[in-house]
């Protein structure tokens, strides 16, 4: 156990715990864009930054990323100090110079009070804010399908070549988990369409409604051991069949208890 | 792309396959053809089993990677901080001129790729021309033309 | 080539070394550093091998050619060097070659014309050792440029080479190296100054294993060569620098990573990682001891952010290069997640030094806080450009002036730029500042890796700050947003003020901004961007004001506030009319020319190309 101190309050943590996950659970309310639970931390987006010191620094103090930042003994730390609170709106005021049009970092820009960027808009700005959480979903997903491509100002997300990605199977992670919602795809019954690609949407065999890609499918049934029959059956036709399992083995219980 | 499969082979053989050796890899590739091409992208990616996503981001991270092939002769103009100050545009803007392409592009005959370099280490010679790797410092306005026509 | 089984084997090796060098009483030394190279040096020295093996001369052997590391002194180059007397020739070129072998090789007679001039007496000095430029100096890393062919091994072993090795594995134990590094004070060239001894003493005391230790020859800074010098010319004193380490902080596997743009030094390099593994000083059981350690050298692709040493570690991982948050450092979780320590091109070439003359003695040279010495390319607007090295806590004054040699041109001094992107400038009231790692930080400049670059008049303050910030906005990874956006807006607002488009509130909006990006980055790349910005406002704010309130470029740099014309000087040579291209000269041949402003880009080429100053930049 690690005792520290979070905007005048002492909270306890465990070793190796990171600042935003303890300073959440204690119910300060840090923003974050590229964090997910999901993958590892990024420290990209800078607005989950706080400003920590402690006893024995004699008044210095340092900003960190609190997604990054594992606790530590004694640590004071400040989720809205006036440093803090200007970092996180210039880095939204960026943000929106870039797009403009995202309602997402509007309503969070606009909570710092920003409404509009101070800044010169960027040229073809889109509303994707490069917080990567895409792409490393989708390596954490085991295709790493997509990447960053470039560096820097023109750094964007793409496919390789740009053309369709041959190792993408259709799963979504990416355009689900995409806080900006920027990943566009198209369902129409029995197909998907994203990043160019379309796959086939197996059909459940009971009730007729599309599950999941053929590939996503095939690729999950080889690498995870499980039977390629499971995904001819929707997740909700597999819950009642379930329940009528269930069912039954009550059923033969009361029978043999009588 | 000549298609080689031996030449790919080869560098890839060089480097026994190692993920880490991506970016040789890809070095030596560039030396090749000049460029990256698509398919050698591909090879790339499954000789090495390193995921084509990634292999595609490290050739558009690097400033040593061409996705379009380059020209016979390499025109490489330093712009270091040191060139810079001594009037590197100027000669940029005039070799951009004289072969009518920008930096960065190539020319239409394959002849000539003008490109800008953030310093070769030759600063004491400013402002610095390579052409294929050749030096040439202090060059002139008055001079470069000489040069030129040399190339 | 024999395989050395031990430290005494060593010793007896050596000696053969120093016998056959003993045998070339005269030697010439063709200069073929960074700056001698673009001078075309290499044709020099092909010119003398092309006479020398068809001409005997007496008591002169062709093997006494030797194609060396940089002397320094880039100005004067090429550069050719004749031994045992010291004589330097200047301004070399392939036709003087024969003369120099009839008359000064083969007739110990010195050529006059090909001498070094002092500017300020008139007179020619023959001797290496009294020009004031080498005068000045201290040199410790730069020890053997220019005194031994750029790669071979016996030299370098017959000037002492390998000794400190010897003494490291037969007589000291990691933890006596680690006292010796530490006692010397070394702090790391590459810009941070952080402690050598402090990084070798953590990394040898974590269990975990394997240790790596690499060589960061990354050197991005724009200005910068010091360390390309080095490795072409001489890359066993790196390589030993690194054994030493490895044995200090048990490591088996270095790795020296080598930016893209300096092909030879990674041919250099390679060539003498393969002489030390035939001698045995690399591989297995090194001198019979039981300390094993190769190298591996990496080619880097091209990306400034790499020589941060996370990326630089990603990068030679096959990766790309973005760098991650520092907060557990790289010492403890480095190259491939291990411990790992990482080392700048230079600190690793004094290491050899430190064992062998005690880090004590190191410590003495330099100032208390920032011992030994520090190699820089001083380079710019200054007279005598090359590499030099000097004590730590040498003053600016005397390396821009007494080494330097004052402005060119006899124009006033305005500004030096040190630390590269990173750093900043210092204005001529910061000229007796000492150079060390903290006054240069506290003055709002840095050390960085030791490029110098010197500025005129004729160099526009914003227009550097705008350069540096165009560099790093192409350079920038990409991953943080302060960085990525923040240095791109910072940017076009010094376009904005270059272009006579910006208010003074823009100026207080660039430092708020700078101040964030300082403190919201993730790595160095982005918290040390805004400095060229910083430091020239800081110092230079009346030229940013000039440029907002009266639209006046005071350099005569910046494009958009300035115009050309041509002046009574002008004697109708025809040179800018044909320099011009955009057609914006007129006039006939020894009548006086004009400009036409429509169509003049104001790109500089009648500036550059008049020989009578008849061009006028208001």
């Amino acid at each position: 156990m690690v005792e520290l101190t979070i905007n005048g309050r002492v909270v306890h943590a465990n070793e190796g715990e990171m600042l935003l996950a303890v300073c959440r659970r204690e119910g300060f309310r840090i923003p974050a864009l590229c964090h997910h639970e999901a993958i590892e931390p990024f420290g990209a987006c800078r607005l989950c930054m706080v400003e920590i010191t402690k006893k024995e620094w004699k008044g210095w103090s340092n900003y960190v990323t609190s997604c990054l930042y594992p606790v530590e003994k004694n640590l004071i730390v400040l989720t809205d100090s006036t440093k803090v609170i200007e970092l996180r709106k210039t880095v939204l005021d960026l943000q929106l110079a870039r797009c403009p049009n995202s309602p997402e970092i509007r309503q969070l820009a606009a909570e710092y009070g920003v409404n509009q960027t101070s800044y010169e808009p960027v040229v073809d700005g889109d509303n994707c804010i490069l917080c990567g959480i895409c792409t490393r979903i989708c390596e954490k997903m085991g295709f790493s399908a997509i990447s960053t491509v470039g560096r820097g100002h023109d750094k964007v997300v793409a496919p390789p070549l740009k053309e369709a990605p041959p190792d993408c199977v259709g799963c979504l992670a990416c355009s689900l988990n995409c806080p900006t919602h920027v990943i566009p795809y198209i369902d129409n019954g029995s197909t998907r369409i994203i990043w160019g690609r379309t796959f086939e949407l197996i059909k459940c065999s009971k009730c007729g409604k599309p599950t999941i890609t053929r590939d996503f499918a095939e690729s999950l049934s080889k690498t995870k051991s499980i039977p390629a029959e499971y995904f001819e059956v929707c997740d909700e036709c597999h819950r009642r069949e379930i329940s009528l399992t269930m069912g039954s083995i009550a059923n033969w219980e009361r029978e043999a208890a009588k | 792309m000549s298609h080689d499969r031996g030449k790919l082979e080869a560098i890839f053989d060089r480097y026994s396959r190692q993920p880490e050796s991506l970016i040789a890899v890809l070095q030596d590739i560039q030396k090749e053809y000049r460029y990256l091409p698509g398919p050698a992208l591909l090879e790339t990616a499954e000789a090495l089993k390193v995921p084509l996503s990634k292999v595609f981001s490290v050739s558009t991270f690097y400033n040593a990677f061409s996705l379009t092939p380059k020209g016979e002769t390499v025109v490489r103009i330093c712009v270091g901080t040191t060139c810079h100050i001594r009037g590197a545009k100027v000669i940029q803007q005039q070799i951009e001129n004289m072969l009518g392409i920008k930096a960065g592009e190539t020319t239409p005959d394959m002849k000539f790729t003008i490109e800008v370099v953030a310093c070769v280490g030759a600063c004491a010679m400013a402002p610095v021309v390579a052409v294929n790797d050749q030096f040439h410092g202090g060059v002139t306005v008055a001079g470069l033309k000489r040069l030129v026509k040399k190339v | 080539m024999m395989h050395i089984e031990s430290p005494k084997q060593l010793a007896e090796y050596r000696k053969k070394c120093v016998a056959e060098e003993s045998k070339y009483t005269r030697k010439v030394l063709v200069c073929c550093g960074p700056g001698c190279l673009a001078n075309g040096s290499q044709k020099i020295s092909d010119e003398f091998k092309r006479i020398l093996s068809s001409k005997k001369i007496k008591g002169f052997s062709i093997e006494a050619l030797r194609d060396t590391g940089c002397h320094g002194y880039c100005e004067q180059g090429p550069l050719v060097i004749i031994e045992p007397d010291g004589t330097f020739y200047t301004h070399v070129k392939v036709k003087d070659v024969a003369e120099i072998i009839d008359e000064t090789i083969a007739g110990k007679k010195v050529i006059e014309r090909l001498l070094y001039c002092d500017p300020d007496t008139a007179k020619k000095i023959e001797k290496y050792s009294d020009i004031p430029f080498y005068s000045h100096q201290t040199r410790i890393a730069f020890r053997n440029l220019g005194r031994v062919s750029q790669c071979d091994i016996n030299q370098y072993i017959a000037i002492g080479g390998y000794q400190a090795l010897a003494k490291t594995l037969a007589d000291m134990t990691p933890e006596q190296v680690i006292k010796e590094v530490s006692a010397s004070g070394l702090r790391g060239r590459g810009g941070a100054g952080f402690h050598a001894g402090k990084k070798w003493a953590t990394c040898a005391g974590i269990q975990e294993k394997p240790h790596y230790v690499i060589c960061n020859g990354d050197e991005g800074d724009p200005g910068a060569f010091m360390d390309r010098a080095i490795m072409e010319g001489d890359p066993h004193s790196v390589i030993e620098g690194m054994i030493i380490c490895s044995y200090a902080v048990g490591s088996n596997q270095g790795y020296i990573y080598v930016r893209e743009e300096y092909p030879l030094a990674v041919v250099n390099l390679q060539k003498a990682i393969e002489q030390a593994r035939e001698l045995g000083l690399l591989g297995e059981n090194i001198l019979g001891s039981d300390h094993s350690f190769d190298i591996h050298v990496s080619r880097g692709g091209g990306a400034f952010v790499c020589g941060e040493s996370s990326a630089l570690m990603k990068s030679v991982a096959g990766e790309v290069g973005e760098p991650r948050a520092k907060y557990i450092r790289s010492v403890v979780k480095g190259l491939f997640d291990k411990p790992t320590v990482l080392n700048n091109v230079e600190s690793l070439a004094n290491i050899p030094v430190i064992i062998d003359k005690g880090g004590e003695w190191f410590s003495k040279i330099g100032t208390s806080t920032s011992t030994g010495t520090k190699a820089f390319s001083l380079v710019g607007k200054v007279n005598n450009s090359g590499l030099i090295e000097v004590p730590m806590g040498t003053t600016l004054r005397e390396i821009v002036y007494d080494i330097g040699g004052g402005i060119r041109d006899g124009r006033p001094f305005k500004a030096v730029q040190t630390g590269g992107p990173s750093g900043g400038c210092l204005p001529e009231s910061k000229l007796d500042l000492q150079v060390d790692f903290d006054t240069l930080t506290k003055a709002g400049s840095m050390m960085g890796s030791g490029g110098m670059i010197i500025m005129d008049d004729r160099t526009c303050m914003v227009d550097v700050a705008k350069y540096f910030l165009s560099f790093l906005v192409d350079e920038s990874c990409g991953k943080c947003v302060p960085c990525r956006e923040g240095l791109y807006q910072l940017h076009a607002m010094t376009v904005a003020v270059s272009e006579g488009r910006a208010t003074e509130a823009d100026i207080e909006k660039m430092e708020k901004l700078s101040d964030m990006i300082v403190i919201g980055s993730l790595c160095g790349l982005g918290k040390s961007g805004p400095n060229p910005f910083l430091s020239t406002v800081m110092y230079f704010r009346d030229e940013y004001l000039e440029h907002i309130r009266n639209k006046r470029c005071p350099a005569g740099v910046c494009r958009a506030l300035i115009q050309y014309t041509i002046n009574e000087k002008c004697n109708g040579c025809m040179a800018c009319i044909t320099a011009c291209a955009h057609h914006a000269i007129t006039g006939k041949k020894k009548e006086p020319h004009f400009i036409n402003q429509e169509l003049c880009d104001k790109c500089g080429a009648c500036y550059a190309v008049c020989q009578h100053d008849a061009i006028t930049i208001t």
